[in-house]
């Protein structure tokens, strides 16, 4: 009974021995697109974002202003435009991200306590660097905004500690838990390379079945006992291979870029090999539609490729809609998404995630059609 | 064979070929909807937080209901104590945690400044950001109402005070996208990434499968035709589908998903049909190169996601490495999505593209004559010998 298992994986390791194609989609290619996507994140923070300003007031208080954005590392003041038509050409070109403009009469009005305005048009069409760029510039205009109200408030009270009081009389002190520094390669990385994972399990899997039907060759692979164990023999190689890869990948993230892995490698492993085959069995479905290798492509292609979109890592679940959640319930990949997250930051006890790993067990009920399938086909 | 033979041949091959049919009409039209579903909302709304009120005043009450009220926040749990709510985070039933300190309310009212803590699960890109701006916006708020207090028990008219409680302040002005919606930022630029690849792969399955038959020895229309012949039919039949689906995605689905398109028409078409020249001009090198039918879907899905996030709409440009960005010039998608955004989002007219049109320009006639050649040769292949 072995045998048919074994047998049929030997003779696949012989398939894949003989064609470059199917080695380079279980080596070579998976190795160029993590290494894309890698070095595009690899900087992981968004320094020196480039701004331009408009000083109408060109004082000394508005040049200090503009000195104290030059020295936020996020920001780069790129150059000065005279009027707010020449620099927003700047965002709509995207030569800029966003425009500061000091008004006329700054320092008059602060000294007035007029509370001018410092305007900024923020190119928020780019949403991440909008974020990254408010944030340095809201930092950069309340601590300088706060640092003249201090010395205003020294004026009238006695001592600097109620002078640095007045000026916040409640404060909000916030903390980012796991990922301190908000570094956006760990954020899109971390689900980026599952993503691109979870499309080549289906794809390897679909040309080592495709390809051998269409070279009309599957009376002389398949013997007719045990046929499951041998298509589990089959694509056992690819199970192999993208564990692999799955390993290397998480030993990039945690192990060589540092990022910390609070919770048991066993049980993350386990759930990865959970899905690898959960994947391999949603490929084999869409193969038994009709035993058309490039049909079959094309049904992996619509089901793997939008994953990373409902993985939830970059747009919240929270603000999904029904269909986009049920869909995602449809991917083995993103309760692993789950798993990972859940196991490397929060460190969560196993039975806690029980739930996530059985969600994806349940993929492999899809095995039951597919025999059934391949019985037909092969009248066995 | 006459020019009107060999489209009539290129045609009945296309439309009986399951794989190219859903992949050219399935595809682009399951994409249209089911891409754009996880940003249907638009924004970051109702993230589930917790709270520890170890004040339990009525001022901390009221700090704790006006954060619920804010878009962002969905304050779903009291906690006890800060170690319950860490359980809370850690079983994923809570993003963030806030705790109000003891004598919250006493050291507002001495003017001792006390802090509201706030942690933030930041294993995901939008949630930090999402809850930070709720709880912000509601301790910003809390604290100038008490600055103004304070201003008035000095004896500043409330006018004066109104204005006065920081020195100068910040307004924002979103250009472009101006509600921060997702669906704006994603959905414009991933919609001509489809376009590119749906087409792609239906020219790299047409090309693939008439090489495998060169190889094959296998007799047909494609060894007789001139090679300008097919490159023609194949740019007519692919360039009218995509052209139609073209104005179906900048056209029905913006409509629908409620997508800005501040594009002049004229303009959004001509950069549009240049696009398309380009696509139409790698697919037929595509075509040209693939020696199965199988090769194009792999081929084109492993490139997809490097593609997105090579083009700098999503992480910026200048904090990537030269080398990808110039890499990702070879494709359509890249000039053309930067174009697009700029035209149509932006609000940019074509003198400000120029160099986009440019790089889609030189691809139109580099991808023509390289795919013309290898054409060629195959069909010498064919009646040469091995």
């Amino acid at each position: 009974m072995f045998e048919a298992f074994s047998n049929a994986f030997v003779k696949e390791l012989q398939e894949i021995k003989n064609s470059y194609y199917k080695l380079f989609v279980l080596t070579l290619f998976p190795f160029v697109c993590f290494t894309l996507v890698i070095a595009i994140f690899y900087k992981g923070v968004a320094y020196d974002m480039p701004v331009v300003y408009v000083d109408q007031d060109k004082s000394e208080l508005s040049r200090t202003l503009l000195f104290h954005m030059q020295s936020s590392p996020t920001i780069k003041l790129l150059q000065e435009c005279t009027t707010p038509q020449e620099a927003s050409k700047f965002l709509q070109e995207s030569k800029a991200y966003a425009v500061v403009i000091i008004p006329k009469h700054f320092k008059r009005d602060v000294l007035l306590k007029k509370q001018p305005q410092v305007t900024v048009m923020l190119n928020t069409q780019y949403i991440l660097v909008g974020k990254i760029l408010k944030a340095a510039l809201l930092d950069v205009i309340g601590v300088s905004s706060a640092q003249v109200d201090f010395v205003h408030n020294l004026a009238t009270t006695s001592t600097p500690i109620e002078a640095m009081e007045r000026i916040a009389p409640l404060k909000l002190y916030n903390v980012p838990f796991f990922n301190t520094t908000k570094n956006y390669f760990y954020f899109l990385v971390t689900a980026l390379l599952p993503s691109i994972w979870q499309i080549f399990i289906v794809i390897a899997t679909l040309i080592s079945f495709g390809s051998l039907f269409k070279e009309k060759r599957e009376k002389e692979f398949f013997s007719t006992s045990y046929l499951e164990l041998q298509i589990l023999g089959k694509m056992f190689p690819y199970t192999l291979a993208f564990m692999f890869w799955g390993v290397v990948y998480m030993y990039f993230i945690y192990g060589t870029m540092g990022w910390s892995f609070y919770g048991s490698w066993s049980v993350m492993f386990f759930g990865m090999f959970v899905c690898v085959i959960a994947y391999q069995a949603m490929a084999l479905l869409f193969f038994v539609t009709g035993f058309d290798y490039a049909r079959s492509l094309s049904l992996g292609a619509v089901y793997t490729a939008p994953a990373f979109a409902f993985l939830g890592v970059t747009f919240p679940i929270y603000s999904m809609n029904a269909f986009a959640l049920f869909w995602r319930d449809l991917l083995p990949i993103s309760k692993l998404m789950e798993l990972q997250i859940s196991q490397a930051n929060y460190g969560a006890p196993v039975w806690l995630e029980l739930d996530k790993i059985e969600s994806m067990a349940l993929f492999w009920i899809v095995f039951v059609p597919v025999f059934i399938r391949f019985r037909q086909r092969l009248h066995v | 064979m006459s020019f009107f033979q060999v489209l009539k041949a290129e045609a009945k091959l296309l439309f009986t070929d399951i794989a190219i049919v859903l992949t050219i009409f399935g595809g682009v039209i399951l994409y249209s909807f089911l891409y754009p579903q996880p940003y249907i909302h638009e924004s970051v709304s109702e993230l589930p937080i917790t709270v520890v009120d170890y004040d339990n005043t009525q001022k901390s009450r009221d700090i704790i209901f006006k954060l619920d009220a804010t878009p962002q926040v969905d304050v779903v749990r009291h906690d006890a104590s800060y170690k319950d709510a860490l359980d809370a985070l850690v079983a994923n039933k809570i993003k963030a945690i806030m705790v109000v300190p003891a004598h919250l309310q006493r050291d507002i009212t001495l003017g001792k400044s006390p802090t509201i803590a706030l942690g933030v699960d930041n294993s995901y890109f939008l949630i930090y950001g999402g809850v930070l701006e709720g709880a912000l916006k509601t301790v910003m708020t809390e604290a100038a109402s008490i600055k103004v207090a304070n201003l008035l028990k000095d004896k500043m008219p409330m006018v004066g005070a109104k204005k006065a409680f920081s020195a100068y302040s910040f307004k924002e002005l979103p250009l472009f996208n101006a509600d921060n919606s997702y669906t704006e930022y994603v959905v414009p630029a991933v919609f001509i990434l489809i376009l590119q690849q749906t087409l792609l792969i239906g020219m790299g399955i047409l090309g693939g499968g008439i090489n495998e038959r060169l190889t094959c020895k296998q007799d047909g229309y494609y060894t007789k035709a001139k090679v300008w012949q097919m490159i023609l039919s194949r740019t007519l039949l692919f360039g009218t589908i995509f052209f139609f689906h073209m104005l179906y995605y900048f056209g029905f689905s913006f409509e629908f998903f409620e997508i800005n398109h501040l594009a002049h028409i004229g303009e959004l078409l001509a950069f549009g049909v240049l696009f398309l020249a380009a696509s139409l001009g790698l697919g037929i090198f595509l075509g040209a190169v693939f020696n199965a039918r199988e090769i194009a879907t792999p081929a084109v899905l492993f490139s997809s996601l490097p593609l997105v996030f090579s083009v700098g709409f999503i992480w910026p440009k200048e904090a990537m490495p030269e080398f990808i960005q110039q890499l990702a010039m070879f494709f359509p998608s890249t000039p053309a999505m930067e174009g697009f955004l700029k035209l149509n989002q932006m609000g940019a007219d074509l003198s400000m593209i120029g160099k986009n049109s440019m790089i889609l320009t030189l691809q139109v006639f580099i991808y023509t004559i390289l795919g013309y050649y290898i054409m060629k040769k195959r069909q010498k292949g064919f009646y040469g010998k091995i």
